[in-house]
């Protein structure tokens, strides 16, 4: 909330310098309501524009998106569900979230977390006889570190090359996926798996992760505030430490130092620099950051669930991230609820699949929509929130 | 090593690039970046596989240009009308595009990822040059989509430099105000821009499926749309320079299928183009320029 408040009261500043008028503070308290009001208008005006695609093909829009609701919300099980898939989101939204606050593009978030998850697993296997006190925290800081390493590349192109860090990102997204292919397939096999009957090929794998690597389940949290998760769910520590990073993150950003810094790069560069700040120096901790917990997206899958990396390890939580991020407005909180609306409609999609035959891609739909509309709807939202003023403040010194 | 199969192979490898590079440099000349050519690219590449499927190989190519420029429509309404961040508005496009494609794809054919085999274009052969032995395989056999793209190059070069339209759309790449003040359409132009683009890539889409492996592959495009993008950076916002990045990144890939050593991983191999763009990128080769105002929104009657 603090957070939405002083973002319009810089935007305030911004538009002072071009009309120098003093304004009251109390006509700004109404816009914020249409900031809250953005995103769930966005998401259902993408849910109606993804209805098209649902008529087309014969269905009715309003049957399918009943049955994402009662699917999603009609057993505990669907719950925790949706909470281990906002998981990964909340990682990858403050990932490009941090960058969005100094103006950087991580579009990279998608590779950086496979080269996190690489990193991760590799301690993993690798590392043994630690106890879990030790091993567990290596396993993640491993994460953090694979994912930092490759963002260096991208920022250090940007700041000494001037090259655009979306194309650099991109292209290292995909040689990333060619890396990860040749390190799984072809370095770090294991070759002791056991076929079960003698038929088919063993999977294409990297060996199994020590017991101490793997993160422990939050079913004892759970039970301790009275819920009991069903034992199949892999909903894991994971989240809480993501809620942790939303609020360290939003300490880090609006209560220290090197939070102006970077929001003040992300206004404008040249006029932090006039101010004595670096900007060069900003990205480049910045993005490293959004390397660092892009490192961390795809841990809660491989040391809450799989306990290995295979070759068809979850992707696309890199882009989705961008949509979490967007629909947020970089707000930890907002994060947090959009990564678990982000998990609704993926568990949403996947009920669809199964009850309404319809294509859980879906869900894609929606997510490319919703970024475009709620983007639209900022715009339109500034621009009507800047006709009312100048209407407002005519009006004032007309009084005067 | 330099054999004419090689380059041959060289060339249609650097078709989608060259075409879509051609097509970027109408946006991004009118001042939009067009992140979005990806989308745009798959877009194409199943819309002319499918609709090549019921309907021929000439309606498939006519359908792609039209899926492209459909998505480019979304891009320009979201970034010329609307203001909104043009890298934002192209993630977006992309998302959709992929969305929409396994969307209509399952729908459509029961699968996700491929389309059923579709027939080309009538190939081309060159009665006389066909006989000299070493230009054999560079002119037989050869898509007429090849063609086209290599006169796109001069056909855009004429527009840009001696076309009343190609100035216009210039100039609101460069200097929108003042495009405006002398009596310009900013916003019409942005949007010929944008929808060229996006047909463009819808054609490169359509060449890729229909011409280069006859049916739609998901994953098909790796990338294309912004190495085609880069390469437009690296050709300078001239046609005749995106030809030859689109060539270099063509040779790049031809000598990656061809060099087979036991040494090299293909993983490592399948990485030399993306390596390759970033470090011409990096301008590690050489400095581009970009026109003035790419990427700034336009707001009409800012300066009243």
């Amino acid at each position: 909330m603090t957070e939405t408040r002083t973002e319009t009261r810089e935007e305030t500043q911004k538009e002072t310098r071009q009309t120098p008028v003093r304004r009251p503070r109390g006509p700004r308290r109404k816009y914020a309501l249409l900031d809250l009001a953005a995103p769930v208008l966005a998401v259902l005006f993408a849910m109606a524009v993804a209805s098209v695609a649902l008529l087309v093909i014969g269905k009715n829009p309003l049957a399918v998106y009943g049955t994402m609701f009662a699917f999603s919300f009609g057993r505990l099980d669907s719950v925790a569900a949706i909470l281990y898939k906002a998981t990964p989101l909340i990682f990858s939204g403050l990932a490009v979230a941090v960058g969005f606050r100094a103006k950087l593009f991580n579009i990279g978030v998608e590779g950086q977390y496979l080269i996190g998850a690489f990193c991760a697993s590799w301690v993993g296997f690798a590392v043994k006889g630690l106890p879990a006190a030790v091993h567990l925290p290596l396993v993640v800081l491993a994460g953090a570190l694979g994912g930092a390493l490759w963002a260096l590349v991208p920022i250090w192109l940007k700041v000494k090359r001037g090259v655009h860090e979306v194309i650099s990102t991109i292209m290292l997204n995909h040689t990333a996926f060619l890396l990860l292919h040749y390190l799984i397939a072809d370095v770090f096999m294991d070759k002791t798996q056991v076929i079960v009957g003698g038929a088919g090929s063993p999977r294409v794998r990297m060996p199994l992760m020590e017991p101490t690597a793997l993160m422990p389940k939050l079913h004892g949290l759970a039970d301790l505030i009275g819920v009991e998760l069903p034992s199949h769910s892999s909903l894991n520590w994971m989240l809480v430490f993501g809620i942790l990073l939303a609020a360290g993150l939003w300490y880090l950003v609006w209560r220290t130092p090197f939070g102006v810094e970077l929001r003040a790069v992300g206004h404008s560069p040249d006029a932090a620099e006039a101010a004595g700040i670096n900007p060069s120096a900003v990205y480049f901790k910045t993005f490293l950051m959004s390397g660092a917990i892009a490192g961390l997206v795809g841990l809660s899958d491989l040391i809450g669930h799989f306990g290995y990396l295979d070759i068809d390890f979850p992707r696309g939580y890199g882009f989705t991230g961008i949509a979490v991020a967007l629909v947020a407005r970089n707000n930890s909180l907002g994060i947090i609820l959009a990564a678990l609306l982000f998990g609704f409609l993926s568990r949403g999609g996947l009920g669809i699949q199964v009850l309404e035959k319809v294509p859980m891609e879906t869900y894609v739909i929606l997510q490319g929509l919703i970024i475009l509309t709620i983007v639209v709807f900022w715009e339109v939202i500034r621009r009507y929130v800047r006709a009312r003023q100048k209407r407002e403040e005519a009006s004032a010194d007309a009084q005067c | 090593m330099l054999s004419a199969e090689m380059l041959a192979s060289a060339i249609r490898l650097a078709v989608p690039v060259i075409i879509t590079a051609v097509g970027a440099i109408y946006s991004e000349r009118s001042g939009v970046i067009n992140i979005g050519l990806e989308g745009m690219m798959i877009a194409g590449c199943f819309t002319g596989a499918a609709v090549a499927f019921y309907a021929g190989p000439y309606a498939g190519i006519l359908a792609a240009m039209t899926a492209g420029a459909l998505f480019a429509l979304i891009h320009a309404v979201a970034s010329v009308h609307f203001r909104v961040d043009q890298i934002v508005s192209g993630v977006a496009i992309n998302i959709l595009a992929y969305g929409v494609v396994r969307f209509s794809s399952l729908s459509i054919f029961k699968m996700a990822t491929t389309t059923p085999h579709v027939d080309c274009l009538p190939k081309v052969t060159i009665p006389g040059l066909a006989a000299v032995p070493w230009l054999e395989p560079l002119v037989s056999k050869v898509s007429p989509l090849i063609f086209l793209a290599f006169l796109l190059i001069p056909f855009t070069a004429w527009v840009m430099n001696r076309t009343v339209f190609g100035l216009r759309l210039r100039s609101v790449g460069e200097h929108p105000l003042a495009a405006e003040t002398l009596g310009v359409n900013v916003y019409l132009m942005k949007y010929c821009g944008v929808l060229i683009s996006g047909a463009l890539a819808g054609l490169s889409g359509a060449y890729l499926s229909i011409e280069h492996t006859q049916m739609y592959v998901e994953g098909m495009t790796q990338g294309l749309g912004f190495i085609a993008l880069a390469a437009m950076i690296f050709g300078n916002w001239m046609p005749l320079g995106a030809m030859w990045a689109g060539l270099l990144f063509g040779f790049a890939q031809a000598l990656s299928l061809r060099v087979v050593t036991e040494a090299i991983p293909y993983q490592f191999i399948k990485m030399v183009p993306y390596i390759l763009t970033i470090v011409v990128l990096a301008g590690f080769v050489r400095r581009s320029r970009a026109p003035a105002a790419v990427g700034v929104p336009y707001e009409r009657g800012e300066a009243a």
